[in-house]
This record gives structure tokens, C-alpha cells and sequence, in this order.
């Protein structure tokens, strides 16, 4: 016979920071935008206007650069788990953007001086966001050279894409830190 | 930037995009025919579905036809013609040779009678008309100066519908001058009938091209008149046709001297002033009878004719090797031999 | 913003025509390999016609195989054998190598072929 005790229910307690909450309420962001954009129709296939990534840079610029990385690949984790496309190649096409991203906001991010606002963390995310996605691509789907001929056109969308989010985190940066002096 | 809608559509989109890539997928086709009493190398890009072959044959009859047809000296409706023109006087001519007839009729006018398919009779004399390069030696210059003061013209003709009027019965036609180009021109036009966007005729050494050589333009090489080898290269383009005359095709030498095919109607000797001369031009007939004209003018004369002949994309290398072009020839072409003079003549 | 993020705009700009014509250029085909070795080893060989050519390395032999107006690498003394897996060579400018037996192969010629002569 067991030990009666060891069956009554047993509460776990985990220790969370405050950092751990403030990860979650971003994710939870994050991946809700992730799977509106994932729901609605785009105009041209292959582009997408990747406005997850303002929540990441916008995170990268208040909170540094740990806390958007969590964002970005739990983001990836939960999106694909909630889509049912984990570990399928496009679990893996969104993972290999999130990580070049996430690298390339890593040395941005490390550069001596004034740095980058949001408009130059975006804009640097998404040209490193496509650019891993191809190299994935390349290397573990479609191993031909011919890819790369889409490469220059789905770069032009990045750098005009990735500007266009670092504006509006920019004003999103400005607008919550104007409310968080307020609210102070 | 990623979501799952993007990644799925890209993925969609690329696998179609790898499957055909480099080339759409292309045919090439590369084959020999008889006409013109040499081998034409016909070379089509097609789609696998287009049936190369049956193109193929249907070039060939064409360019056989025509072949026999504007022959000068064999029987059928261009030696029955000149049958005809020798007797003078109004004659029903064979509806197949007049429109050729009608086009080196405007050209010869345009480039002041150097290009003149009139003197037959003076090809003949000389011996040029035979299969064979004749051995020499030339013809007593008495035979010669007979011929020319006779002034073949193709202004001695008048054609209304199918009736020819010729006022000269020494005017003898003879229209290798031209039929190479117009008959290029009929086979290009008829192979864009047939859908073919993509293709080269080389009917020894005289060529027309349609479109590109899979993902890059038709590139040929111009032959050094002098010695062996290339001496300049090009990019045709799309419906350009490349003529040269030269004298080293069909001649003979005798005593040290060059004889060459190309005749000036002015003196009835062959034209020694030039070696060889290159004309582009989308009109495969105009080129073609451009190159003849611009040889006789040599590298004095031939601006001007060029200019009224309409072509402005010529080179004309001179009995000394010396090189001529027009500005436009220039930018086309890269010269393969180096140290070579070039001048640039710009056309009045 | 910053200074940083217009010199990253400038950067991103100026190199995208540059990304175009590098991933849109025309491909020729090549109709000559130059293969380079150790001691000064050079070779010119015409890819139109298929033969197996052995390249003496820092190791051993390389071979290589000329098919169909491509080449490639199909036996390697190489420990990693990437030359192996580098593939078909066969576009005018292509460059394949296996650095550990410092053999070089670059494929090149495309343009000077051509495609009638003009007489």
C-alpha cells in the first residue's frame, strides 16, 4: 500500500519574478497579434506586414534586449503550438527569422554610443528576419539556387516593412512612456 | 514579420519557382538544312510542346521553294522571268518573283545604283554565277565595256500587277544580292507565326535571330576578312538580321590582283576598294543589299549611302584593313583583335 | 532617431540594388573549368566533353567528374567531403573548393562562345 500521503494533491509553487510576469503579458501580445495576422488575407503571398514585431522591438526599447528575446521566441513557441504547426517547416521558416532577428537585435543592441531607436532596431530585425528565413529555406527545404532570385523582392518589402513598424513603435515607445510618467 | 498564412504561401510560391528555374524549361533545337546550295543552320528554342520537327520541315520547304524561285539562271519563275526581260517589251511575269522584284527595284534606287541586281548579264561574263569560283583569267575588257555601256537599270522595269514592262534587253536579273535577306525575313515572320519566340537562321554566314539565346541575347562573332579568327563580336537582338559581304567568299586571284563576286555596275569590275562590310538591320532585304551597295561605295562613298539607304549600323573594313563604323556600330560592337584602328564616321 | 538608425536606412538602401543584380544576374553556361592545386598545380580543361579527372592535393587525389557541361567534386580525401556536397558547377563565375586539400574550381568561358559567325 502507498503511502496516503503521497497521493493527496501536491501544490507546486514556482517562484515568478516580476520580469516572468511582465515576459508572459508581452507574449500573450505577441502571439495574439501573431495569429490575427496569421487570419487575415495579405495582398501579395510571402509578404506580411509582421506587426508582432512591433511588440518585440517596442519590448527590445523598454525593457531591453533578454526580455524581447523571450518575447519573440515564446512568441514563435506558443503562435505555432495554438496554429498546430509545431515543428512543421513553417514552425521552422518563423523560428529561423525569430533567432536571426533576435541575434541581429543583439549586436544593435550592444553598439556603443547613442545606438538605435526603435525605427533602426525594426528596421535591421526585419532585413535579419528574412534573410534567416531564406538561409532556412535554402538549407533545409527548397536547395536550389533559383530561391534566391525572390530574395531581392521579399528584401525590398522587408527594409520599406521594417521602417514603416520602427515608426509605430516609435510613437508606441513615446505614447507609454508618457503614460507610465502620468501614471507615476 | 513571420506568421504561419506567409510562411505557408511562400512556401507554395517558391516550390513551382524552383521546379523551373533557370531556364523556363526550353528546348533548344539545332539543325542543318539544305538551301541556298549550302547547309542553314536553323536553331529553335521551344517549348516541349511545340513539335520542332514539323517547324523544321516546314522551314525547309519554304526556303527551298523560294530558292528555286528567285534562282536567276535555272529554270523556274525567276530564270523564266529573265527568259522574258531578255526579249523586252510587256510580259506576264510569275507572281512569285514580283514582290522581290518590287523591293530591289526601291533599294537600288535608295543607294544610287551601286546595289543593282540588273547586271546579270555582267555576273555571267565574269563567271560568278556558277557553283564554283571561276579560275580566271578575267574577261577581255572590251566584253566588259560592251555590258556597261549597255546601263542595265532596275529603273528599265515597270510592274503593274503581275505585268512587267522592260525597256532594256540587256537588264538581267540577279538577286543574290537580296533574296538571301528577303527570304530570311519570310522565314523569321512565318516561324513568329508559328509561336516560336526564340531562334537563329545562319545561312552561311549571313543571319537573322528572334529573341534570345535562353537568358542571354544571341551573340556572334564577324569573321576577320584577313587571316582566321574573329575580329569583332556582338549582341543581336530581337528580329535583327546580320549581313556581310566580303571578298573572300567567292573570288579568284589572278596576277597578284583579287577578283571578287561583288561587281561595281559602274566599271564592271569587281569592287577592290573594301574587303568587307557588316550592316544590321531589322529589315533582313535592306541589310543584306546594304552590305553589296556599301562594299561598291567603298570607305570613301559609303557614308553617304548608308544614309540614304536608311541603315545606320555598318562597318566597312577597306582594302587596307582599316576600319570604319557609325557611331551607332560602335557602341554595338567589341572588338576581339587588338591593336585594330578604328573610324568613326558619322552619317551625313 | 538617431544618427545610427539613418546610417542604417543609407546602408539598406545603397545595398539593395547591389542585392538585385547579384541574385538577378544573368547565368551563362561555362564551357571551361579552371582547376587549381597545390604546387602551382593549374589546369584549363573544356567541359564539353565528359571525362573523370584526378587533382593531386595536400592529402591525396580529388576527383573530379566533367558530365554533361557541369562539373563536380566525387571523391575527396577530406575529412568534412563539403567539396562533395558543394554540388554540379556550371554557371559562368561558379567557384567550388575543398580547402582542406587546397583544391580550387572555378567554371568560366560562358560568354566568349558564340553563337553564329557572321562571313
Amino acid at each position: 500500500m502507498p503511502d496516503p500521503n503521497t497521493l493527496s494533491p501536491m501544490q507546486i509553487t514556482l517562484s515568478t519574478t516580476r520580469d516572468d510576469h511582465r515576459i508572459a503579458w508581452l507574449t500573450a501580445a505577441a502571439v495574439l497579434i501573431h495569429l490575427f495576422e496569421s487570419a487575415i488575407p495579405t495582398f501579395l503571398p510571402g509578404i506580411k506586414p509582421g506587426l508582432a514585431n512591433i511588440v518585440v522591438i517596442t519590448v527590445l526599447v523598454m525593457y531591453g534586449w533578454r526580455t524581447a528575446a523571450w518575447v519573440s521566441i515564446l512568441r514563435v513557441l506558443v503562435g505555432s503550438l495554438l496554429l498546430g504547426t509545431f515543428l512543421s517547416p513553417t514552425f521552422m521558416m518563423s523560428l529561423s527569422g525569430a533567432v536571426a532577428s533576435v541575434s541581429m537585435l543583439w549586436l544593435a543592441s550592444h553598439l556603443p554610443g547613442r545606438g538605435f531607436s526603435a525605427v533602426g532596431y525594426s528596421l535591421l530585425a526585419a532585413m535579419a528576419h528574412i534573410s534567416g528565413q531564406f538561409v532556412c529555406a535554402y538549407t533545409l527545404f527548397i536547395p536550389h539556387a533559383g530561391l534566391w532570385r525572390l530574395f531581392p523582392v521579399l528584401l525590398s518589402m522587408a527594409i520599406v516593412l521594417g521602417m514603416i513598424n520602427g515608426i509605430i513603435c516609435l510613437r508606441l515607445v513615446n505614447r507609454l512612456k508618457a503614460t507610465a510618467c502620468k501614471t507615476s | 514579420m513571420s506568421s504561419n498564412f506567409k510562411l505557408i504561401l511562400l512556401l507554395c510560391l517558391l516550390l513551382p519557382l524552383a521546379a523551373c528555374h533557370p531556364a523556363k524549361k526550353m528546348v533548344t533545337t539545332t539543325d542543318s538544312i539544305m538551301a541556298f546550295g549550302d547547309f542553314v543552320q536553323v536553331t529553335l528554342i521551344t517549348v516541349p510542346r511545340q513539335d520542332q520537327r514539323a517547324i523544321l520541315k516546314r522551314v525547309e520547304d519554304e526556303m527551298n521553294y523560294m530558292q528555286t524561285a528567285f534562282h536567276p539562271w535555272k529554270t523556274g519563275p525567276m530564270g523564266r522571268t529573265n527568259q522574258l526581260l531578255a526579249a523586252a517589251g510587256k510580259f506576264s511575269a510569275n507572281p512569285s518573283v514580283i514582290p522581290l522584284v518590287r523591293k530591289a527595284q526601291r533599294l537600288a534606287k535608295e543607294s544610287q545604283g551601286l546595289f543593282n541586281p540588273a547586271i546579270g548579264n555582267l555576273v555571267q561574263l565574269w563567271g560568278f554565277h556558277a557553283d564554283f569560283p571561276p579560275q580566271g583569267p578575267p574577261p577581255a575588257p572590251g566584253a566588259i565595256q560592251k555590258l556597261v555601256r549597255q546601263h542595265p537599270r532596275m529603273q528599265d522595269i515597270s510592274i503593274s500587277g503581275i505585268r512587267m514592262d522592260n525597256t532594256n534587253p540587256a537588264v538581267r536579273l540577279d538577286l543574290s544580292g537580296i533574296a538571301k535577306g528577303y527570304v530570311l525575313d519570310f522565314v523569321m515572320t512565318r516561324l513568329q507565326a508559328e509561336g516560336v519566340h526564340d531562334a537563329m537562321i545562319d545561312a552561311n554566314g549571313d543571319l537573322k535571330v528572334l529573341g534570345q539565346h535562353g537568358n542571354r541575347p544571341w551573340h556572334i562573332g564577324i569573321r576577320d576578312p584577313r587571316g582566321n579568327g574573329i575580329i569583332a563580336s556582338l549582341d543581336a537582338r530581337d528580329g535583327e538580321g546580320v549581313f556581310t559581304s566580303g571578298d573572300y567568299e567567292n573570288y579568284y586571284d589572278y596576277d597578284g590582283k583579287r577578283y571578287c563576286n561583288i561587281i561595281d555596275p559602274r566599271t564592271g569590275y569587281p569592287a577592290d576598294k573594301t574587303r568587307s562590310v557588316t550592316v544590321i538591320n531589322r529589315d533582313g532585304a535592306l541589310a543584306d543589299a546594304a552590305a553589296t551597295a556599301l562594299f561598291v561605295a567603298g570607305p570613301k562613298q559609303w557614308p553617304g549611302i548608308a544614309s540614304d539607304m536608311g541603315v545606320k549600323l555598318v562597318m566597312l573594313i577597306d582594302s587596307q584593313g582599316v576600319i570604319y563604323m557609325t557611331p551607332q556600330m560602335r557602341k554595338r560592337i567589341t572588338l576581339e583583335k587588338a591593336g585594330k584602328e578604328v573610324n568613326v564616321v558619322s552619317l551625313p | 532617431m538617431t544618427r545610427a538608425d539613418w546610417i542604417v536606412i543609407i546602408i539598406a538602401l545603397a545595398c539593395l540594388p547591389l542585392v538585385y543584380v547579384y541574385n538577378w544576374r544573368t547565368q551563362t553556361q561555362a564551357i571551361e573549368a579552371t582547376i587549381s592545386g597545390p604546387d602551382h598545380y593549374k589546369r584549363t580543361i573544356m567541359l564539353d566533353h565528359d571525362q573523370i579527372i584526378h587533382v593531386p592535393g595536400k592529402l591525396g587525389d580529388s576527383v573530379l567528374e566533367i558530365r554533361d557541361g557541369k562539373i563536380r567534386f566525387i571523391k575527396s580525401p577530406c575529412t568534412t567531403k563539403f567539396c562533395i556536397h558543394s554540388g554540379w558547377l556550371k554557371y559562368n563565375g561558379d567557384v567550388m573548393a575543398c580547402l582542406p586539400n587546397g583544391v580550387y574550381v572555378q567554371v568560366s568561358g560562358g560568354t566568349r562562345k558564340y553563337d553564329a559567325i557572321n562571313f
